[in-house]
């Protein structure tokens, strides 16, 4: 550094002191710019952060709250967007014990008196208890709540919480179902759709079925005053699109309520539309007659056959309650509900055929549906023999749900293809299902008459609903009790299909043991009971449908009457 | 030390200055930004609220409650079939067609008393008079048709020999006469009260429709 000076010739020492000096200078600064690096590097750190916090970032003021308004768990609409099932904040009262700060027994008295379901004694247990945390009442209105608000303890806590509620209360409760205390679905669509509807991605679009309210309103108030007239134990309705397979109406009585769904009996939880199984006696005599006309076994409806007071076969004997006793028409037989004219067809028609038209349109399998409440069929099974397809042709011996008739009644007269049913919409988003064919159209267009004739002239007048051309069969089964067929203990079902001139809707109802009354002369047979439901309810649901009445139209009734004996 | 000393720090004081500029302007868009947020959460709690009320309506007014209310108060029924109509043409047709208006009347009141008298015979004018000579042709079947039910017409008719001229065919006396005598049983009518006129109108305008 210095010019070279002989005086600068150091001592050593010294020369050495400097080269210390030095040294030290110089870990110094690499210190001193370690540091610098450092701190620069902080607070270059701070500065990007504070720019990218002023670009980017979320302001002191950002709520973490709501942005759009997706339930906890997705709407139930009915096919006109009325809402079946929902979820709605509702207030929830509970008890922090460690919190409460005032009078633990003036508390407990308070409380006993607004909420009386428990007393003073039992909320000052509550109160004393080790235990964190109770829930006084959940869903409680608001008078209450502003009530426990104004008491002003801070170990009541008052949250609202996400509650499902069906504002229809028991309207098609065994099609919508309900849910558990913790919101999952536990019956009906709400189980059937679980995933669905607590998708949160999905959730916010509402599940649309394909229940019209009113219809179903319809059938519930008719069907509930029929078991209240008739004193029956239950009862099943089905209303069905026969050409898309979509059930408007679906009902099981005893009703139930969703909103409380514990509450109600096991009885009122069972759907007897779909997981009851009932022999349903004659209302499957259409369907024999119109596989033996596909299977060429009945060529017309004047084919005849013998028709004794009694059907000997196979070691067995055929009863009727009205017999002929005389030869009669394929006609005569469906119109008087003959079990021995119907039992000769199926033995006609053989078990094999039988069976596999059985299978085609879905009654030997669990009914094809959505919800996961389904029955077993019953069958014959393995002694399913020449007597017992002749009883399965009159719809003994074999045992099916409501809704399995009301489809193979869809099937008989849609052209004959069987669609599974459904419960949700058929639209863009849901288009119908495949059919499969089952019967010839020609079949399922003979049908019409020889059903508009058991209602016109047969054993269902009573469900004659003037200018809907309603047509259908009735069927009274005896059921079994303890093994053997009671004879004063029945089920009566009614299976009808308006209009008749050009089928769309059918409708399918049961009465579990109904009894008789002095309105029905003693009687308990479909045509007494169930038939006027069916009545009443077309003829208030038929102008929603947009069937118009016309007295004037009929199906094509030449088909049968020339068959048919005119004086009894 | 001159202007040269202190460029670092104007250029210091223009980055700040920018800086600081820059952070006003996302202060602001970021404070707008809370604005609409707060916007955007009252209509979500908006919303909300109209969901709970609509539930609690619908609840409220559920149908099983609306068909308890019609069957203990309103009573209304399904209709039954004879009251659906085909269309425009058949409502019309049940539809009375209203009264002529009352300028009329004046005109034919002066007729009135003359009418009276004619007022019964009017059915037994196309009686078995000379048939007016247009009809000729067909007036002899219908001639001898007539006159086997029929009570000589007293001298009295015969005041009007030339009215049956359209009856002539095989229509009913009566709607036939309607037709050319309208003014005078109105006439009477509205003398009284005016309680046939819509009828006679009315069977006027069937003959018309045919």
């Amino acid at each position: 550094m210095n010019a070279p000076t002989p005086a600068l010739v150091a001592r050593p020492e010294r020369l050495r002191l400097v080269g210390q000096r030095r040294q030290v200078l110089a870990v110094m600064q690499q210190r001193l710019m370690f540091a610098m690096i450092v701190y620069a590097g902080i607070i270059a750190l701070i500065v990007l952060r504070i720019l990218w916090l002023a670009a980017f970032g979320d302001h002191a003021g950002r709520k973490q709250g709501i942005t759009t308004l997706v339930p906890e768990r997705g709407d139930i609409v009915d096919r006109d967007g009325h809402p079946l099932a929902r979820t709605i904040d509702a207030w929830t009262i509970s008890l922090h014990p460690k919190k409460v700060i005032g009078s633990k027994l003036e508390l407990a008295r308070t409380l006993a008196r607004l909420m009386p379901e428990k007393d003073a004694a039992t909320y000052f247990a509550l109160l004393r208890s080790d235990k964190p945390f109770f829930y006084l009442r959940r869903r409680a209105p608001p008078a209450l709540v502003q009530a426990v608000n104004a008491i002003g303890e801070p170990g009541l806590a008052i949250d609202r919480e996400p509650d499902r509620l069906y504002p229809q209360t028991s309207l098609a409760a065994h099609v919508v179902g309900f849910t558990d205390i913790d919101g999952r679905g536990n019956a009906g669509a709400e189980r059937a759709f679980e995933d669905r509807l607590s998708d949160p991605a999905r959730r916010g679009e509402p599940l649309v079925l394909s229940i019209s309210s009113r219809v179903q309103q319809a059938l519930e108030n008719e069907l509930n005053a029929a078991v209240t007239e008739f004193s029956a134990i239950g009862a099943a309705g089905i209303i069905m699109d026969i050409h898309t397979g979509e059930v408007l109406a679906m009902t099981s009585l005893p009703q139930l309520n969703p909103n409380v769904a514990g509450a109600g009996s096991p009885e009122a939880r069972f759907n007897r539309a779909t997981l009851g199984v009932y022999e349903l006696g004659s209302t499957f005599k259409p369907f024999t007659v119109a596989m033996a006309m596909d299977a060429g076994v009945v060529k017309s409806f004047g084919q005849m056959y013998p028709c004794p007071d009694q059907l000997h076969a196979y070691g067995q004997t055929v009863n009727d309650t009205h017999p002929f006793g005389r030869a009669c028409s394929v006609a005569e037989i469906m119109k008087e509900s003959s079990n021995i004219g119907t039992a000769q067809i199926a033995d006609k028609l053989g078990r094999e055929r039988q069976k596999a038209f059985l299978k085609k349109m879905g009654f030997l399998d669990p009914i094809a549906i959505e919800l996961k409440e389904k029955g077993r069929t019953l069958t014959p099974g393995n002694r399913w023999g020449p007597f017992e397809t002749m009883t399965v042709g009159f719809g003994h011996a074999v045992a099916v749900t409501p809704l399995h008739l009301a489809s193979g009644y869809a099937t008989l007269f849609n052209g004959g293809i069987f669609r599974p049913a459904t419960i949700l919409k058929v639209d863009r988003n849901h288009p119908v299902a495949k059919g499969r064919r089952v019967f010839s159209e020609e079949t399922s267009y003979k049908m019409r008459a020889l059903l508009r004739l058991v209602v016109t002239e047969g054993t269902g007048k009573k469900a004659d609903a003037p200018g809907y051309r309603v047509g259908g069969k009735t069927g009274t089964a005896e059921k079994l009790v303890g093994g053997h067929y009671a004879t004063n203990v029945v089920v009566t079902s009614f299976a009808g299909v308006f209009p008749m001139d050009e089928p769309r809707y059918v409708m399918v109802v049961m009465l579990d043991e109904p009894k008789p009354t002095a309105d029905t002369y003693g009687f308990r047979t479909a045509g007494w009971n169930v038939a006027p439901v069916v009545s009443k309810t077309i003829s208030r649901i038929a102008p929603m449908l947009g069937v118009r009445p016309d007295k004037r139209r009929e199906p094509n009734m030449a088909e049968v009457l020339p068959f048919v004996r005119e004086d009894d | 030390m001159s202007a040269h000393g202190f460029k670092s720090v104007f250029m210091a004081a223009s980055v700040a200055g920018a800086a600081l500029g820059c952070y006003l302007i996302s202060l602001n868009v970021a404070s707008e930004r809370a604005k609409l947020e707060d916007v955007e959460e009252k209509i979500v709690l908006a919303q909300r609220d109209i969901r709970v009320l609509q539930t609690e309506i619908g609840t409220r007014g559920r149908l099983a409650q609306l068909e308890r209310w019609n069957a203990r108060f309103i009573r209304l029924s399904a209709p039954s079939a004879d009251q659906f109509v085909e269309g425009g043409f058949q409502l019309a047709s049940m539809v009375r067609p209203d009264k002529r208006p009352a300028i009329e009347a004046p005109v034919v009141l002066a007729a009135a008393p003359a009418s009276e008298a004619l007022g019964r015979p009017v059915v037994t004018s196309d009686a078995a008079d000379a048939p007016p000579p247009g009809v000729a042709k067909r007036g002899d079947a219908a001639d001898m048709l007539r006159t086997a039910s029929y009570a000589r017409p007293e001298p009295l008719a015969e005041q009007k020999p030339s009215k049956p001229a359209a009856p002539v065919t095989a229509k009913p006396a009566k709607s036939a006469t309607a037709d050319p005598l309208a003014p005078l049983p109105s006439a009477a009518a509205s003398a009284k009260g005016g309680a046939s006129n819509p009828l006679s109108a009315k069977s006027k305008d069937r003959s018309t429709a045919r």
